[in-house]
């Protein structure tokens, strides 16, 4: 790269979070703050403009040792910023500007909050930079579900909020781990990942990575909060959020575990939970009737491939697969976002007088499992070199199968689908302008794939066969569950959901018990005694030393 | 026995009377006695030592005797304090246990907002 | 005359630390003389100049990176008293002439000398027993000898008492009571150690002693007793019977103080005995049981906190969470590790934000109670709506609670983490992060109500000065979280020369 591209990457890179900070900003004034929340669509913008100069150029980098920061684009997380920033100025723009009924002010800011810490989890190059972005990018978003606050969005949220703290904690008791085993105490990603191998603690800290992470991911078993949260979510919300803010795990496994070595164990482990969760969201996605369930149910399976992907590459030493994964992971973003206002589109759209809205939202859904030609026929070529030929490959393309099988399921249910309650309600704008998201949505991976390899290789009869069966495999599946589906089980939204939240209360009678102790313990007697025996008990234990 | 074994076993036994009655007693009046009991054992340790310094060949030392006249002005001020408190309380309960009326959630819906 | 060692002699600059002590003194004379309305305005004109003389005491030992020293009258230990400012010295006492200052402002609207009356009873003991609990605070994180400190403790627990029970009605004289009895069975405590301790080395002069300090049975019954008198002051798990009526009883500005403040004054003097007075005990046992009183009081008091339908009640039950937190500092930051520098510089951070996110939280509490009437949190639907400013201070204090960027609390945990860590003590860790969870549930309890809908009537809105007071000491808890290394640096200044002495 040229110097001046490298300064102009160096001040992208800041921009990436400085414009958005910038608008958060702009909210402390009364003034500029209703501007700024209308605006806040044009806050990814440098984001975006820092992926496509990554992408072409090579890593961005930038380092302020005085703030302990430092921030780096490379080109998994370039791929993904790039698919992300688009969904976020697209929604944002749809939500926020124009005639559309204005969102209350805490929504706006805590969509800017959330959009904040989305595009900082990519370029976050250090420990506690990335821990405050990912932080950033969860704990807001709370309002982004219970925005209606029904009793059923504030279980949703809460258990969001449940899954979202757990998992911060796994990963603060992580990255301490992986901090203690850099000799040298710095807290750059890239030095601590390559002091790993050395590190006492390497295993778990891993275990850690992977059970934080997969909770942001919603793998299988820790999948439960996913379905309720997305169902409950406005939209516009569910939209970034399932695209874009979900990501924060993927790069989060794809900064936090070793690749280029082969890692025997963490790998198979990994590809193993991402294989189970790939089937078992669809298994669990067809028993289910709304579609935005549907819909999250694929996230699950959808999570789960990239993490089996991920895990095949760490047991191999792949140390190219996290750019092909990143390129599937941007697909996603793309597709599930435009999915979800797909949901919005059909509840307002009369389907008996216009069709094509329905079309377009089967195109883009089937993409997903790789129809030929569209994004996901990328996506899924893409993960062909890091899955290999042998049984992680027939799994990949059954899932495949079984994700058209789940996507054809939705696109009936979408169909189904009748106007009316504020959860399918979508901005007037998406449906406006759904035919140019749509297919921005199904072709916009071509623009991303000369990144990592030559879309034209991907044009061939053999793959585009290798596109097809598994389709019709789901297609056949899909008829079959049209006639026999009314005999599947009714499972509950969020399945192992309802088992926590019973664990999770009776927790609660814990807590009783500890309030009879707090009355005793309070008692004077009680208290004195305690006084007295701590004082004997240190001058014990400092006569006895250590 | 020499006066200073003498007074180290009285300390100890005034400490020992007080912590008991500080423990045992319910009722706040005996506790602020119980406190100058075991105060008082602590003021005598103190004597000691001034006295072991005079016996490790300086004439005396006067530091212990300070901190005792100290000590004594502040367990008199507590006493004070503890004891117009407790009037107080006499004046608006009519009752003085520790214990039995100290409830953790106290009553009324007010009490937060004072 | 004998040549004063290098570690006793005064340094330049060292009678800042006289007038740091004499000016709350002075106030509270003033106070007295003048009476009535001007009570109040002598704290208020104080607040100023104490935190002027905070911040030049703290310059002076940032330049010259070691730590101030006053002999009273020139004489120097054993004979003499001395004064001595750190790093940490430093800190809190910038720390309480924030917080006191902010409490003071705040509590302008409650303590008013009504219209037409000379003097008012409840004002007039307000004002002078805030200075008088900055005047004890002061000479507690200055004082140079462990029987001075004892009387600052006194000083200090006089003063805070009172404070408790100002609206005189009946909960509040018991709360009032059972704080004075316990703290007094801590002083006795603290001052038959202290007793011990003369008897053993013939001076209390924390220099001196630290040089002399062998292991003797006087010394090992000596740091049980000063150490559990002061636990007893600072509440620790299971001596907390007199903190949550006391803490959740007082008036908010009080309350604020009280848990911001007042533990933290016995806790550093807990800091104090075993990092200054002590280190050259063989040691480790007795810390590890300091750290394990504190676990049991962050799961303790974070559970109990979850189970509060009173918002004062679970700030005040938090209180006794978090002060677990800070003796977790016992066992991470002694001994010569690697990791005590972490641990040190954890531990105290904790303690700073703890001090400005607790008050924070209790004087956006007294807002809330002020303007709906009650504190009930069952019934905070829509308040979120109504008074945005004090919930924005609520989450923000609730954020370092909870240990979550960007806050104070953060960088305490993360810390703290770091060194149980590299120490390889699992069971901290595993507390802290145990502790994080509870807090976010006690906060988001909270917080989940008060941000749904719902139809709220305000008896009267809240004034924005105080939200905005509130709301800065929340922001001063969340900005320590950007604190550059040379304030953790900082932090160690003066410790290196006790620590060497092992």
């Amino acid at each position: 790269m040229t110097g001046a591209a490298t300064a102009l990457g160096s001040w992208l890179l800041a921009a990436t979070l400085a414009v958005p900070l910038l608008f958060l900003a702009a909210c402390l004034s009364a003034r500029l703050r209703s501007t700024a929340l209308a605006l806040q669509w044009l806050a990814p913008v440098p984001a975006l403009a820092a992926a496509i100069l990554a992408m072409g150029g090579g890593p961005l980098a930038l380092d302020w040792p005085a703030l302990r920061m430092s921030l780096k684009l490379d080109l998994p997380g370039a791929l993904i910023l790039a698919a992300a920033s688009l969904l976020w100025i697209v929604v944002g723009a749809a939500t926020f500007s124009g005639e559309a009924r204005k969102p209350n002010e805490r929504f706006a800011v805590s969509w800017l909050l959330t959009m904040t810490g989305n595009l900082g989890v990519f370029v976050a190059a250090d420990l506690l930079t990335f821990y405050l972005v990912y932080a950033l990018v969860s704990i807001p978003a709370y309002e982004l579900i219970v925005r209606d606050g029904s009793p059923s969005s504030r279980r949703a949220g809460g258990v969001y909020m449940a899954f979202t703290i757990l998992g911060g904690a796994l990963l603060l008791m992580a990255f301490a781990l992986l901090a203690a085993g850099e000799p040298r105490g710095s807290l750059r990603i890239d030095d601590v990942m390559a002091a790993l191998p050395g590190s006492p603690w390497s295993d778990a800290a891993l275990a850690l990575v992977i059970a934080g992470f997969g909770m942001k991911m919603a793998l299988a078993p820790l999948n439960g909060w996913m379905p309720p949260t997305y169902a409950a979510a406005p939209i516009p919300a569910a939209a970034v959020l399932s695209g874009a803010a979900v990501k924060a795990g993927a790069i989060g496994l794809i900064r936090f575990l070793p690749f280029g070595a082969p890692l025997q164990g963490w790998g198979e482990a990994l590809a193993i939970i991402g294989f189970v969760s790939a089937f078992y969201g669809v298994a669990i996605g067809v028993t289910q009737q709304n579609p935005k369930t549907v819909l999250a149910y694929s996230s699950i399976s959808q999570m789960g491939v990239v993490a089996a992907v991920i895990g095949m590459a760490l047991a191999s030493g792949d140390a190219s697969a996290p750019s092909k994964v990143a390129f599937y992971a941007a697909n996603h973003v793309l597709a599930k976002g435009a999915l979800f206002l797909a949901v919005g589109v059909a509840a307002a759209t009369d389907r008996h007088r216009d069709r094509w809205p329905l079309i377009l939202a089967a195109v883009l859904a089937l993409s997903l499992a790789g129809l030929p030609l569209t994004g996901g026929a990328l996506a899924k070529f893409a993960l062909k070199a890091p899955l290999g030929y042998g049984l992680a490959a027939s799994l990949a393309n059954a899932s495949a199968a079984g994700t058209a099988l789940l996507m054809l399921h939705f696109v009936t249910r979408l169909a189904g689908t009748s106007s009316g309650g504020e959860e399918t309600e979508g901005p007037a704008a998406i449906v406006r302008f759904w035919p140019a998201i749509a297919i921005g949505a199904i072709f916009i991976p071509w623009l991303l794939y000369p990144a990592i390899g030559n879309p034209l290789n991907t044009a061939t009869v053999p793959t585009v066969w290798d596109g097809l069966w598994p389709i019709a495999i789901g297609a056949a599946l899909a008829l079959a569950l049209r006639r026999w589906g009314a005999s599947l089980p009714r499972i509950a939204e969020g399945d192992t959901i309802v088992a926590v939240e019973t664990a999770f209360n009776s927790g609660f009678a814990l807590g009783g018990l500890l309030e009879r102790l707090d009355a005793r313990l309070r008692q004077w007697p009680a208290a004195s005694l305690s006084l007295l025996t701590i004082a004997l008990l240190l001058a014990a234990m400092a006569a006895y030393g250590g | 026995m020499s006066a200073s074994t003498l007074a180290g076993l009285v300390g100890a036994a005034l400490v020992g009377l007080g912590l008991y009655g500080f423990i045992v007693s319910p009722q706040p009046l005996r506790k602020i006695l119980a406190f100058n009991l075991i105060g008082n054992g602590a003021f005598l340790v103190f004597g000691i030592v001034a006295r072991k310094g005079a016996a490790a060949g300086f004439p005396f030392d006067p530091v212990p005797q300070a901190m005792v006249i100290t000590g004594i002005v502040v367990a008199f001020a507590a006493s004070a304090l503890a004891a117009a408190l407790i009037l107080r309380l006499q004046e608006e309960t009519g009752n003085v246990l520790l214990d039995s009326d100290a409830p953790a959630k106290p009553p009324g819906d007010e009490a937060g907002a004072s | 005359m004998i040549e004063t060692p290098p570690a006793l002699a005064a340094t330049a600059g060292g009678s800042l630390l006289v007038l740091a002590i004499l000016a709350p003194v002075a106030g509270i004379l003033l106070s007295f003389a003048l009476g009535g309305r001007f009570a109040e305005r002598v704290a208020l004109g104080l607040t100023p100049i104490g935190l002027a003389i905070a911040f030049a005491i703290a310059a002076l030992v940032w330049r010259s990176g070691a730590p101030l020293v006053y002999n009273v009258a020139g004489l120097p230990p054993p004979l003499g008293i001395a004064l001595r400012a750190d790093g940490i010295s430093c800190v809190m006492l910038a720390a309480a002439a924030l917080v006191i200052a902010a409490a003071a402002f705040y509590a302008r609207a409650n303590f008013a000398t009504p219209k037409g009356v000379m003097e008012a009873r409840a004002p007039l003991a307000f004002w002078i027993l805030v200075q008088a609990v900055w005047a004890a605070l002061t000479i507690l994180f200055v004082g140079g000898d462990l029987f001075n400190l004892y009387v600052a403790l006194e000083l200090l627990t006089f003063a805070a008492v009172p404070l408790v029970c100002l609206s005189g009605k009946p909960e509040t004289l018991v709360a009032a009571l059972r704080y004075l009895m316990f703290a007094l069975f801590g002083s006795v405590f603290y001052l038959l150690g202290a007793a011990l301790l003369y008897g053993a080395y013939g001076t209390l002069d924390i220099v001196l002693l630290a040089e002399r300090m062998r292991a003797l049975p006087a010394v090992w019954l000596a740091a049980g007793l000063m150490t559990a008198g002061l636990l007893a002051k600072t509440a620790l798990f299971p001596l907390h019977l007199w903190l949550p009526p006391a803490h959740a009883n007082a008036p908010a500005a009080a309350s604020a103080v009280l848990s911001g403040l007042v533990v933290k004054g016995s806790f550093f003097l807990t800091v104090r005995l075993w990092f200054y007075v002590l280190p050259a005990l063989p040691g480790g046992a007795a810390e590890a049981v300091l750290g394990t009183l504190g676990s049991a009081a962050v799961l303790f008091g974070s559970v109990l906190a979850l189970r509060q339908e009173r918002l004062k009640l679970l700030i005040a039950y938090s209180t006794l969470a978090q002060i677990g937190y800070l003796f977790l500092i016992f066992p991470l930051a002694s001994g010569a590790h690697p990791w005590v520098a972490d641990g040190w510089s954890g531990g105290i951070m904790q303690t700073l934000s703890h001090a400005f996110a607790k008050a924070a939280m209790f004087m956006s509490a007294g807002l809330l109670a002020e303007s709906l009437g009650h504190d009930r949190i069952a019934e905070f639907a829509g308040a979120g709506r109504a008074m945005p400013a004090t919930f924005f201070a609520l989450g923000l204090g609730g954020l370092s609670l909870m240990g979550l960027p960007p806050s104070g609390g953060f960088a305490a945990k993360w810390l703290l983490l770091r060194a149980s860590v590299a120490a390889g003590q699992w069971s901290w860790a595993i507390v802290m992060l145990a502790g994080g969870l509870l807090a976010a549930g006690y906060v988001y309890r909270i917080l989940a109500p008060a941000l749904s809908a719902g139809a709220i009537v305000l008896e009267a809105p809240p004034q924005r000065s105080r939200e905005a007071i509130a709301l800065a000491l929340a922001i001063v808890a969340a900005a320590l979280g950007f604190a550059p290394q040379s304030f953790f640096d900082f932090l160690e200044v003066g410790r290196a020369a006790a620590t060497a002495l092992r």
